[in-house]
């Protein structure tokens, strides 16, 4: 028998195969996951929660709590079980939505405020909990962050304050005011700070995400509009303009106060400044307390707020917040009942407070009591007059960059002026 | 045109570019006349590979194509087709890919220029087989065998301008004036960086030399030696030639590698990097970041393409000095 196959038959069959994976490649792209219908997000499923909770978050460090939470809830419903999926925070951001989508991973997820709570609003993975009795556990005003069109998407979980961490050992020795209420007692606390010996601000310019977290503070009194950035990204204010060039000049201002080339400074070194009492203020937000407490810091801290207002001039906000890690429950899974008990779970104040104590973060939920001294020490920040942090307003993230890195170049030696005009070049670009 | 002699002492002309067609090869006739006498079941035996390869390389490449000339933002259900808008935009409209392009490149001008060099130093102090030579070749390879991440961590510690090494280090010698911001200097960043990639991979690339400096021929040197060839004699006439090839794989892999620095980047300079430090694979990351998927699809084909011309020009430029040997 003859086995022969001409070179030609050969390359015939490779050639037919080829071409059906090339036709298979060029199939649109479309959407496996949740999808936006006519009435928008519906209230996730009801029935006997049961089958295996995937928890998708980016929160490494919380995992233990998580465990320990999952088994409490798992005990309480037979036939749930609880896994977690953790991606660092730097994947998630980048492509949580991606992997949630798919609902392989993430029947109950947690989200980013901004950029990526919205773009996953717009792929329709989120339920609708509006009218959910999870919903009605949080505090209503600290739910704008998880809500669109008037419908409750998500639970923002986390409050957390990006402002500066003080150390309040350091401004009794220097005599300086730990509560500053203008721009000058702001400015003549950090020379108080500077003259006793101390770097008055660890500011962690080369670590793009938290460096931002001060422009939260500079915007918040200087911004001709509650959604300022908002609006910078579609076009009706400008980097150019007057207020945040004045804004920069502030910036400027602080360079004195700062830590030696505070721009090319890591976010692990300003920890260590201020933790080793260098440093006088971790200019960060709470967030990091546990991670300076973790290293060891014995000191009594505070917040405070580097106000801009001129002296006599009432300032619009005494503090900025950030409400964030926002939990959702997604729209395509298998195990919806299951997952949004799980979240229910979550919002209990009893459980809500296990989780707050052991991982040092204020929570959204509402009647719940710390016992974690510093939780306790920085209650009061959840009832001052606070903003919404603004660069989360910031949905393309080449944009919040750009307009962020305007403070690094400027503290780097650029001029305000010059500053404001590159990133203005970017938003420009992007403006659709 | 040079001329030589024949057998008989009769001079033969000959091009050095074209030789003769009476010296090439017969060429084989292919085609139906050539059939294959296998077993059919045997093609079967690489298809497992040949289907792993379609799956995950081949119809990801295609669609990365195909999602480039659409401005699809990567989950909605529908999209628009673009044509060639995302080019256009990537080379005209958009500074922060320009601008990644232009660290790319002074990135990998500076690694391929300083790594080959130090590298074939290294090669050359440590060619022999001596036990100090072979423990010092480990100890500049080691660098190698560490996670990308790992490397980005440490030299981010080393470069902080406040508890860093380096500036410790210059302090501590009384060359204050020399300190400096490091990743924190937008001019100069980029450049730390590539410093970062050579104390990487010189390790690396200086086996690759040894192998090279190895397959030399110790006669040659004997023979250079009685003729009275000095050791700069040596290196340029049988060292640098006959080591060609070793060069131009250092070369070609060290650029290859520059373009797809991207876990060091990140790991360095966080997530997404400043300006200063972005390069095309970290551009392209951030786009897709940035729900853009079909602007960042063009990005990587452009960046795809970049890596194919490259690699093309490099091959040319081995085949050229094979030539030459």
């Amino acid at each position: 028998m003859s086995y022969e196959l001409s070179r030609r038959q050969v390359l015939g069959v490779f050639g037919a195969v080829g071409a059906t994976f090339a036709l298979a490649s060029c199939a649109g792209p479309g959407s496996t996951g949740g999808a936006i219908t006519a009435t928008g997000p519906s209230a996730p499923l009801t029935g006997t929660p049961s089958g295996k909770v995937s928890f998708a978050h980016w929160r490494a460090e919380d995992k233990d709590v998580f465990d320990e939470l999952g088994k409490r809830w798992a005990a309480e419903i037979a036939d749930v079980s609880f896994t977690q999926d953790i991606t660092t925070s730097n994947d998630y951001n980048a492509q949580g939505l991606q992997k949630i989508r798919g609902s392989n991973v993430g029947d109950a997820f947690a989200s980013f405020r901004g950029a990526q709570f919205a773009s996953m609003a717009d792929a329709g993975i989120y339920t609708d909990l509006s009218a959910t009795a999870a919903a009605a556990a949080f505090v209503p005003s600290l739910l704008t962050a998880g809500t669109l069109n008037k419908q409750t998407l998500g639970l923002p979980y986390q409050v957390v304050f990006p402002m500066p961490v003080s150390n309040l050992d350091a401004f009794d020795k220097a005599n300086a005011e730990s509560a500053p209420k203008d721009w000058d007692s702001f400015l003549g606390s950090c020379e108080a700070l500077k003259t006793g010996g101390y770097v008055p601000m660890a500011w962690p310019g080369g670590d793009v995400g938290n460096a931002g977290q001060l422009f939260n503070c500079m915007v918040a009194n200087n911004a001709p509009a509650e959604d300022a950035c908002a609006q910078i990204e579609i076009g009706t204010l400008k980097v150019t303009d007057d207020w945040f060039i004045a804004m920069l000049k502030q910036y400027q201002e602080l360079v004195p106060y700062m830590q030696d080339n505070a721009q090319g400074t890591a976010v692990e070194a300003v920890q260590n400044m201020f933790v080793q009492q260098q440093a006088a203020m971790l200019v960060t937000g709470s967030y990091h307390i546990s991670a300076i407490r973790a290293l060891g810091a014995k000191f009594p801290v505070d917040l405070i707020f580097p106000s801009t207002n001129a002296s006599g001039k009432t300032a619009n906000y005494e503090g900025v917040y950030n409400a964030t890690f926002i939990l959702g429950v997604n729209a395509a899974s298998e195990v919806q009942p299951a997952a949004y008990s799980w979240i229910e779970f979550l919002s209990r104040p009893e459980n809500a407070a296990y989780y707050a104590d052991n991982t040092a973060q204020h929570v959204a939920v509402a009647g719940v009591e710390y016992s974690d001294p510093d939780l306790v020490k920085l209650s009061p920040w959840l009832d001052k007059r606070t903003m919404l942090a603004a660069r989360f307003q910031f949905e393309n993230l080449d944009v919040r960059n750009a307009v962020e890195a305007t403070a690094i170049a400027v503290v780097g030696g650029a001029s305000p002026e010059e500053a404001a005009e590159s990133a203005q070049l970017i938003v420009d670009q992007n403006l659709r | 045109m040079t001329k030589t002699l024949n057998d008989d002492g009769a001079p033969a002309e000959r091009t050095l570019l074209a030789p003769s067609k009476k010296s090439r090869p017969p060429k084989k006739k292919a085609g139906r006349k050539s059939p294959m006498r296998v077993h059919p079941a045997l093609w079967l035996f690489p298809m497992p590979a040949v289907i792993l390869l379609v799956i995950f390389m081949a119809m990801p490449t295609l669609q990365a194509f195909h999602y480039a000339i659409t401005d699809w933002n990567g989950y909605s259900a529908t999209f628009n087709y673009v044509g060639v808008d995302n080019f256009v935009r990537a080379f005209t409209g958009d500074i922060l890919f320009m601008n990644a392009v232009t660290n790319n490149v002074k990135y990998m001008l500076v690694v391929v220029i300083v790594q080959t060099i130090v590298s074939l130093v290294l090669s050359l102090m440590l060619v022999r087989n001596t036990r100090g030579g072979i423990v010092l070749r480990a100890l500049f390879f080691f660098p190698t065998i560490l996670s990308s991440v790992s490397v980005a961590f440490i030299w981010r510690f080393i470069y902080d301008p406040n508890f860093g090494l380096l500036n410790s280090f210059l302090g501590a010698i009384g060359l204050e004036q020399f300190q400096g911001a490091y990743l924190g200097d937008p001019a100069q960043a980029i450049y730390w960086v590539a410093l970062v990639q050579i104390w990487a991979h010189s390790g690396q690339m200086m086996v690759v030399f040894v192998a090279g400096l190895q397959a030399i021929p110790a006669e040659l040197y004997e023979a250079a030696e009685l003729d009275g060839a000095n050791r700069r004699q040596r290196f340029t006439t049988i060292t640098w030639p006959l080591l060609a090839p070793a060069t131009a794989i250092v070369v070609a892999y060290t650029t290859i590698q520059s373009f797809k620095a991207f876990d060091l980047i990140l790991g360095i300079a966080g997530n997404p990097p400043k300006s200063s430090v972005d390069i095309i694979s970290t551009r392209i990351y951030t786009t897709f970041a940035n729900t853009d998927f079909g602007y960042a699809a063009a990005q990587s084909v452009i960046f795809m393409l970049l890596i194919v011309l490259i690699t093309v020009l490099q091959r040319r430029v081995l085949r050229l000095t094979q030539k030459q040997e």
